[in-house]
């Protein structure tokens, strides 16, 4: 899964000379957005600037009024607030990649660049839900079970299998750890209202259904 | 008492779906068995089916999917549009029917030769789209008697309430921008169930916003959940919108017995959420109430729950 089809590519950008204002500016005109990566003349990456660092640089409007934050925001540079040290991605990195970088550097978005670092596009937090909506296939009508299996070599065929003699077509399949030792959770969204057979189906392989007000992704603390 | 209305054919059991599937004619024969069986039989009225004509059916549908449906049918294939929709070559002729006796109980009632009535129809209709069947659904009964109420009746405010435990996203899109029409559900969250909508935030698009209202509840929370929901959310809601006419989307797998949830509606949970309509209908509607059956396959518990229903609407 890589990170191309995912990304935005009509990048709002910006270069370090432009002010605060303008910034604010470009980011309220462009439908609110969060995050504008800055460029030199020929469209390399030199930093980024987000809707926080222009707010954190401005007085607060607790102590100055409107006007005074007006006039700092036309004075202080993006280049005096941006960061420069840009947590990045290439169009070769994979939504696995840009979970993780996310996670990591606490970032809202990732800029992509290619090999010369030239802008490319930019990957929201945003954009990977996009993606994950679509890898659940939730979007599709369907019905959600949980199922708990031992965590043997040749399980997930066992419930293929049965998925498949029930001809139903399955959304997505989410196999998950699960706080019992040697055992799965896996979470097949099936894409059908008609569930009765294939869960007598798994009770009859010895699975066990799990109630689903006990259904958890995580085990780990966050 | 009310003069409440019945509306059965046996031609309903025509639709059949073939083996493992839970929409079956037996649900019919079991609701019909639990009310000829009931002491108040012989006060009730018996309504007759006839097909519906193809202009109320486009009132809804798209005349590209009625054809599609149609020609399914003569072409004896047994899935339409999705593998949970099996259908035999009399399947397009008894949604028709279908359709055609729902709104002959909706003439009656708006005649005044009724105060409400329920309609024992498959197959049912609220997963119905415009140009989509799916969910054991093919033409959506009760929008289609919706908009029969606004052309022939000229009734300007149409409440639906829906109790099918699975979100009636047909009714709830093709109604979700008009204000005319507003639509409740009450339903198994759909992070668990199908058909995975009606969220407590979706409320309505454009002109409609504010004119759909979902009440998702999770597994296992019965009736002490359903009455929470369905007085805050529901109650005031039709209070505010006085509709003319109030049309139920019946369901009653929410059971406690029924597996194709896991809501644990007890059956007096399902007396009082018709107790609760009864009152709305009485106090906004003169007592105009059309129940039309869609989902419930739990073939022991159907009989005592039509009954049940029955009576409230009777005794309302």
């Amino acid at each position: 899964m890589f990170i191309n089809k995912s990304m935005t590519v009509n990048v709002i950008k910006i270069t370090e000379d432009k002010t605060l204002a303008q910034a604010k500016e470009k980011m309220a005109k462009h439908g609110g957005i969060r995050h504008l990566p800055v460029v030199d003349g020929a469209n390399t990456l030199i930093g980024i600037i987000t809707d926080r660092d222009v707010r954190s640089a401005l007085p607060s409007s607790l102590d100055v009024c409107a006007t005074d934050i007006h006039a700092a925001s036309e004075k202080l540079k993006v280049k005096d607030v941006m960061t420069k040290k840009t947590v990045v991605i290439t169009s070769e990195g994979t939504i696995q990649d840009a979970l993780l970088l996310t996670q990591k550097y606490k970032v809202g978005a990732l800029p992509v660049v290619d090999n010369s670092k030239k802008l490319i596009g930019i990957i929201s937090v945003r954009d990977l839900l996009r993606a994950f909506i679509n890898v659940l296939g939730i979007k599709e009508p369907g019905t959600l079970l949980c199922i708990i299996v031992d965590d043997n070599f040749g399980i997930m065929k066992k419930i293929t299998n049965a998925i498949y003699e029930e001809k139903i077509s399955t959304g997505s399949i989410l196999v998950a750890r699960y706080w019992e030792k040697n055992k799965r959770a896996v979470f097949p969204y099936l894409l059908t209202q008609n569930v009765t057979g294939i869960k007598r189906r798994f009770k009859n392989l010895g699975f066990r259904l799990l109630d689903p007000m006990d259904w958890s992704i995580e085990t780990e603390e966050k | 008492m009310k003069k409440t209305g019945f509306l059965y054919d046996k031609r309903y059991l025509k639709h059949l779906t073939g083996a493992y599937h839970p929409e079956i004619p037996e649900r019919l024969t079991a609701i019909v068995k639990g009310i000829t069986e009931a002491d108040f039989f012989s006060s009730i009225i018996n309504i007759e089916a006839k097909p519906a004509d193809s202009e109320a059916i486009e009132t809804v549908h798209t005349k590209e999917y009625i054809k599609r449906f149609h020609n399914a049918c003569l072409n004896h294939e047994s899935i339409f549009d999705c593998p949970d929709n099996q259908i035999c070559s009399d399947s397009y002729d008894i949604a028709l029917l279908s359709v055609g006796g729902v709104l002959t109980a909706a003439d009656m009632i708006m005649e005044g030769k009724l105060n409400n009535a329920f309609c024992a129809i498959r197959p049912p209709g609220h997963h119905a789209e415009t140009d989509q069947g799916m969910g054991f659904c093919y033409f959506n009964n009760v929008a289609i008697a919706a908009r029969h109420l606004q052309r022939k009746w000229n009734i300007k405010r149409v409440g639906i309430i829906d109790i099918d435990v699975h979100h009636g996203n047909g009714t709830e899109h093709i109604f979700e921008k008009d204000p005319s029409v507003f639509y409740y559900s009450i339903h198994e969250h759909p992070s668990f169930a199908y058909p995975g909508t009606g969220r407590d935030f979706d409320i309505g698009k454009d002109e409609g916003t504010g004119f759909t209202k979902n009440s998702p509840v999770l597994p296992g929370r019965g009736i002490e959940e359903y009455t929470k929901l369905f007085t805050q959310d529901c109650i005031p809601a039709f209070e505010k919108f006085k509709p003319e006419v109030i049309i139920i989307s019946t369901g009653f797998d929410a059971h406690e017995d029924d597996e194709m949830s896991r809501i644990q509606l007890s059956t007096q949970g399902f007396s009082w959420l018709a107790e609760q309509i009864t009152n709305l209908a009485n106090n906004y509607c003169q007592s105009r109430l059309l129940s039309v059956l869609e989902g419930g396959y739990c073939i022991k518990r159907l009989p005592e729950l039509a009954r049940n229903h029955i009576k409230i609407l009777l005794n309302s």
